[in-house]
């Protein structure tokens, strides 16, 4: 048995330890709002934070996780700055089919967390690695600034 | 019932465990000393195929003189090592010498496993021999003429095998001699660290200074600053030895992987620092490309090499290079940036690279599906220049040859 501080909720799971994260989260724990896209960490749509840093659940051992705090795109809405950052892609449209925006809205989310007012070049590395195949990127860019100036 | 019963199994126990059980413990751990030796000498890398079954052979060796096939060394009568005696055994670590009088070819590291103890050889057989047998031929091997005639390795042994067993250097202390052993014996690392002789024998003066093995380069373990480990602290040393990764020091990639997911993460603490000891005191060779600083130069002027890596390994990588979310992905600081001839870092882009570690599968896969040469080589380059080198190296050509000499791979681990 596991104890996973998940949204600030101890949950007891009976798990392997190289169980991906991203597997517990949907599979075991029923939260589906975390996606699945490549399993690779290739594409960004189960990114999570581990102690507010953007991971890729999909490749994240549960067992590695030893007590830190995860957070997910069910509760990022809780905290400053993932509510500023879910106002801003509602305010601009950002989403269109939406499957990678939870990735998106996370990794987007640790980004203000680290840099209050992101420069381009910020938000092109902090977002690298988190795919959009519908092309939203300008419009994420767009809110992520305006996100900032809140 | 019960009291008589209970004394019946005590008196039971002190009869009769003391005898069977101390001759069992004999072969269990005579099985298990040969089980670890297995893993120091990393067997079943060279003897097993992709994807078959460990030690029934048939893994492909391509040299310059045609490809030879690993041999089944599971119990098997017919195909497997399963008739040897030991002394045919020990005649064949220490000679190189098989059962039936055939040479082996020197792929087989004998010239270092000539320095294992009589009793160590053996200990391995036990484990082998305690293995389920498995019926396997490996494929025949293709050498052309004259290197088809086994004879001749006799005289490649009289220049090239010492044939004798190790000798601990009383100058030096415990733990040096104990590393002296493991690196030059079983764990035979000079077979791809050390340059060749024109018979492709180990060249002995230029002991550990790095050399290209099957396309990927063995870096140099000397310790020289610049070029080999001198820079090294130990725990990095450790660290990448047991785990395949040190902070500042990249992560462990091809046939060094290998090594480290089979035969140095499974060896016992005292052993690689044992290991550690001894590479210390590798006298330095200048050989081979030179270490770099670990912190990330200035932004490359390359703005197709910039975009690739923000699109195609940033994800994992991350922009500082630190990597994301495991150490394994951690490119800032290692030998493999710093190449001038870039070996590595062609092949890990066109082959990929993968390690079994305690925290999961760490690998990346061949980039050659989804990019050009052109694409590639300014990833290449760009990754040079911000954690390498100052101005990259790599052309298209050289990632059109490793593109043709491997051939696409799927990506893992959806595969």
């Amino acid at each position: 048995m596991k104890t996973l501080n998940i949204n600030g909720q101890f949950h007891q799971v009976d798990v392997p330890d190289d169980m991906p994260l991203l597997w517990v989260i949907r599979d075991v724990l029923g939260m589906t709002g975390t996606k699945f896209g490549c399993g690779i960490a290739q594409c960004g749509a189960c990114t999570v934070h581990v102690d507010g840093e953007a991971v890729r659940s999909c490749l994240y051992p549960v067992g590695t996780l030893d007590g830190k705090r995860v957070v997910t795109i069910e509760a990022v809405g809780g905290t400053p700055n993932g509510a500023k950052i879910q106002k801003a892609w509602l305010d601009r449209e950002v989403v269109q089919c939406g499957y990678c925006q939870s990735g998106q809205i996370m990794s987007a989310t640790a980004l203000l967390d680290r840099i209050a007012k992101p420069t381009d070049a910020d938000i092109d590395d902090a977002m690298s690695g988190n795919i959009c195949r519908c092309g939203t990127y300008v419009r994420i860019r767009d809110a992520i600034h305006a996100a900032a100036e809140v | 019932m019960r009291v008589p019963s209970l004394f019946v199994t005590f008196a039971l126990l002190t009869f009769a465990l003391p005898t069977t059980a101390s001759r069992a413990d004999t072969l269990s751990d005579r099985i298990a000393d040969g089980e670890y030796l297995a893993r120091a000498a990393d067997c079943v890398a060279c003897h097993t195929a992709p994807g078959g079954k460990p030690f029934a052979g048939g893994r492909a060796f391509a040299l310059p003189f045609g490809v030879v096939y690993s041999p089944n060394i599971t119990p098997d009568a017919e195909t497997g090592i399963g008739r040897y005696s030991d002394d045919e055994w020990v005649d064949m670590l220490h000679k190189g010498v098989a059962r039936d009088g055939k040479h082996l070819y020197p792929v087989m590291p004998y010239a270092e496993y000539t320095l294992m103890s009589r009793e160590d050889a053996l200990a391995l057989k036990a484990y082998l021999m305690s293995r389920e047998p498995v019926r396997a031929t490996a494929p025949k091997n293709t050498l052309g003429f004259p290197f088809n005639q086994r004879w001749t390795m006799v005289f490649w042994n009289w220049f090239n095998n010492p044939n004798r067993r190790f000798v601990a250097d009383q100058t030096k202390s415990a733990a040096y001699n104990r590393g002296d052993y493991l690196v030059n014996g079983p764990g035979h690392c000079g077979e791809c660290h050390t340059p060749r002789t024109f018979m492709f024998g180990l060249k002995r003066s230029k002991a550990f200074a790095g050399e290209v093995q099957v396309g990927w380069r063995a870096y140099n373990l000397t310790s020289d600053k610049a070029s080999g480990l001198g820079n090294w602290s130990d725990d990095q040393l450790f660290q990448y030895l047991s785990t395949g990764q040190a902070p500042g020091r990249g992560p462990a990639s091809g046939p060094m992987a290998e090594a480290v997911e089979h035969s140095l993460s499974q060896l016992k603490a005292d052993d690689v620092k044992a290991i550690v000891t001894y590479l210390r005191g590798v006298p330095a060779l200048s050989d081979g490309p030179p270490a770099v600083s670990p912190e990330p130069a200035a932004a490359s002027p390359d703005p197709l090499g910039a975009r690739l890596f923000a699109q195609a390994c940033a994800g994992c990588h991350l922009p500082s290079g630190s990597g994301r979310q495991s150490p394994w992905a951690a490119l800032a600081g290692s030998h493999t940036a710093a190449d001038p001839e870039g070996t590595n870092l062609v092949q890990v882009l066109t082959q990929g690279s993968e390690l079994h570690t305690k925290d999961g599968l760490m690998f990346m896969h061949a980039f050659t599906g989804a990019y050009t040469d052109d694409e590639l080589a300014a990833i290449a380059n760009y990754t040079q220049e911000r954690f390498g080198l100052k101005k990259g190296s790599i052309s298209p050509a050289m990632i059109a040859k490793q593109r043709t000499a491997n051939p696409d791979k799927p990506a893992k681990p959806s595969s």
